[in-house]
C-alpha cells in the first residue's frame, strides 16, 4: 500500500485569535478549515496542530475540529497534535463525545484516543490496529483465532464510526482486499 | 396594585432575593402597576441577587410599570456598592431611585481596579465583547493567585463564562440585555459566578423540541428536566448539541459547586454529591414570581 499523504492544518492561522469562543465563531471559522482540506484533495490525513492555541471552550470545539472530522469520516481523517494543556483536550473531547466522533491526540510517537470510544466487540480489533500502520482482517484473524469474516466486521465498523482508516488492495489470492490504517 | 418587595436587614443572595420576591403579590402580576423595591439599613445585596434584581426592574419598567428602588441607608449602604458594579449605569432609565440616582459612576470611576469585583458586563448578541470571557478568567486569576490549582481553575472559569454568555447570544431572543458579573469573597475562597438573561427561558426552547427530539424525557417535571439538561446535555437542536450547560457543570462539579438555576416560575438548586449533580440533590422551589429569562449562579466554595 501507497504511504497514505498527510498534511499539517495549523489551527491557530486559521482562527483570528489564540481563543476559539462560542458556537458562532467556531461556523466563522469553519469555512475556511473545509476550504483548506478541499485544496489539498490528495491528502487523507490532516495532523491538526494545536499549537498558538490558548483556549477553546466545547461549542467552538464541536462547530470546528469535531466538525470537519464527521463530516469526512470514511474518506479522509483528522487528529490532533500540540495539544499539552489539559483543559484544552478535555474540552475537545467532551464535544466530540457529544457528537459520536474519536479523535486521536498524538504525542510524540504515541496516541490517545479522546471523544468516542470503540464498542466492547470492536476494542481488540482497534489496539491491534493501533499498533502497527496497516493491518488487514485476515492478520488480526490469525492472530486472535477469529474467523476472517468476523474480523472483518470488526474492522468495518471501526472504520465507519471514525476510528480507521481504509484502503482497497489487491488480496495475495487475487481479490480485492482492505487495508484498515490507524490515524495519525 | 402597589406591589412591594421588601429585602432583609442582611446579605442578600439568590436565595433570599427568591424569598423576598416570594413574599410579595409578584411583580409580574397582570395587576400590579407599580412596584417598590426596598432595602433596609444592613441590607448587603450580593452579586447574584444583583443581576437578578437588575434584569427584573428592566423589565418591569420594559412594560410601562413604575419601578421604585428605595434605599434606606443612601450611597453609605448597599447602594454604594451597587453603584461600584456598575448596576445603575445598566438600570433602565425610567426606574426611579430614592434617595436619588448616584451622580456618577463608582464603577466608571475605578473601572477594573479592584481585582475581587468585576462590574457588570452587558450581554448584547449585537454588541459581542469578544474579550468579556478572557477579562472576567483574569480576575478569578488575581484574586486566586496564590492558590495550588489555577491553571485548572481558570481554565474553568473561562469555560463556564465562555458557554453561559454564549448560550445567551444563541437563545434568548429578546430586545432586553442579558449581564455577567463575577465576585471573589472571603480572601479567595469563595467564587460567585451569575449570568442573567430576559430571554426566552430554557423551557420555553426545550419542552416544545421534547416530543421529537427526546420523547422519553417528554413526560419529565421542568425541575427534572433542568436537572437533565445538566446532566446529559439537552438541546432542541438535536442529541449532538445542549453542550455548553453540560459542560459548564462538568467543570463547576470539580470544585464542589453549586448550582442555582431560575427560571420563569422555578428554581432549581443543584447541590454536588459524590463528584455529580444528581436528581435526588436538587432543591427545587416551584409556583415563584414570574421572572423572564434564565439565571443561572455558580457558587464555588475552594479549600483555604
Amino acid at each position: 500500500m501507497n504511504e497514505v499523504a498527510k498534511l499539517v492544518l495549523p489551527l491557530r492561522q486559521f482562527m483570528d485569535r489564540s481563543e476559539g469562543w462560542g458556537r458562532n465563531e467556531g461556523r466563522e471559522i469553519f469555512p475556511r478549515l473545509l476550504a483548506f482540506v478541499e485544496l489539498n484533495p490528495s491528502v487523507v490525513i490532516f495532523q491538526i496542530s494545536m499549537m498558538g492555541i490558548e483556549r477553546m471552550d466545547m461549542s467552538f470545539a464541536s462547530e470546528t475540529i469535531v466538525e470537519l472530522a464527521r463530516r469526512f469520516r470514511r474518506a479522509k481523517a483528522f487528529c490532533l497534535t500540540d495539544i499539552e494543556d489539559a483543559d484544552l483536550v478535555e474540552n475537545v473531547d467532551a464535544a466530540a463525545a457529544k457528537k459520536e466522533q474519536p479523535l486521536l491526540v498524538w504525542e510524540g510517537n504515541s496516541a490517545r484516543l479522546i471523544g468516542l470510544e470503540p464498542s466492547e466487540g470492536t476494542r481488540e480489533a482497534f489496539q491491534f490496529a493501533m499498533s502497527r500502520p496497516s493491518s488487514r482482517a485476515t492478520e488480526f484473524a490469525a492472530r486472535k483465532g477469529l474467523s476472517i469474516a468476523n474480523a472483518s466486521m470488526k474492522f468495518k465498523q471501526l472504520w465507519e464510526q471514525g476510528f480507521l482508516l481504509r484502503r482497497e488492495s489487491n488480496a495475495d489470492t487475487g481479490g480485492v482486499e482492505f487495508v484498515y490504517c490507524r490515524i495519525g | 396594585m402597589n406591589c412591594i418587595v421588601n429585602f432583609p436587614p442582611t446579605w442578600v443572595n439568590a436565595s433570599k432575593f427568591e424569598t423576598a420576591l416570594k413574599a410579595s403579590c409578584g411583580p409580574h402580576a397582570l395587576n400590579t402597576y407599580t412596584v417598590a423595591f426596598n432595602f433596609p439599613a444592613g441590607c448587603k445585596i450580593m452579586v447574584d441577587a444583583g443581576i437578578r434584581l437588575l434584569s427584573l426592574a428592566n423589565q418591569l419598567a420594559s412594560t410601562s410599570r413604575r419601578v421604585r428602588l428605595c434605599f434606606e441607608e443612601g450611597q453609605a449602604g448597599t447602594m454604594g456598592y451597587l453603584n461600584r458594579m456598575g448596576f445603575f449605569d445598566h438600570l433602565h432609565e425610567g426606574v426611579e431611585v430614592n434617595p436619588s440616582r448616584p451622580l456618577h459612576s463608582a464603577a466608571r470611576l475605578h473601572h477594573g481596579s479592584n481585582s475581587m469585583l468585576v462590574e457588570i458586563a452587558r450581554i448584547n448578541k449585537d454588541a459581542r465583547d469578544a474579550e468579556l470571557p478572557s477579562r472576567l478568567t483574569e480576575a478569578v486569576k488575581q484574586a486566586c493567585a496564590g492558590r495550588e490549582d489555577i491553571g485548572e481553575l481558570s481554565g474553568a472559569a473561562w469555560m463556564i463564562f465562555a458557554e453561559l454568555i454564549d448560550n445567551i447570544f444563541s437563545h434568548s431572543r429578546t430586545p432586553l440585555d442579558g449581564y455577567a458579573a463575577l465576585q471573589v469573597y472571603s480572601g479567595g475562597n469563595r467564587l460567585s459566578f451569575a449570568v442573567s438573561d430576559s430571554g426566552l427561558g430554557i423551557m420555553d426552547t426545550l419542552r416544545p423540541s421534547l416530543k421529537t427530539q427526546f420523547p422519553n424525557l417528554e413526560r419529565l417535571s421542568d425541575t427534572d428536566l433542568v436537572v437533565e439538561v445538566f446532566r446529559q446535555g439537552l438541546s432542541r437542536h438535536g442529541s449532538d448539541r445542549g453542550l455548553g450547560l453540560k459542560g459548564c457543570a462538568a467543570k463547576a462539579i470539580k470544585f464542589n459547586a453549586a448550582l442555582d438555576v431560575r427560571l420563569a416560575t422555578q428554581r432549581v438548586l443543584l447541590v454536588p454529591a459524590r463528584g455529580a449533580y444528581e436528581p435526588n440533590n436538587a432543591f427545587c422551589y416551584e409556583d415563584l414570581p414570574l421572572l423572564w429569562g434564565t439565571h443561572i449562579g455558580f457558587a464555588f466554595k475552594l479549600d483555604a
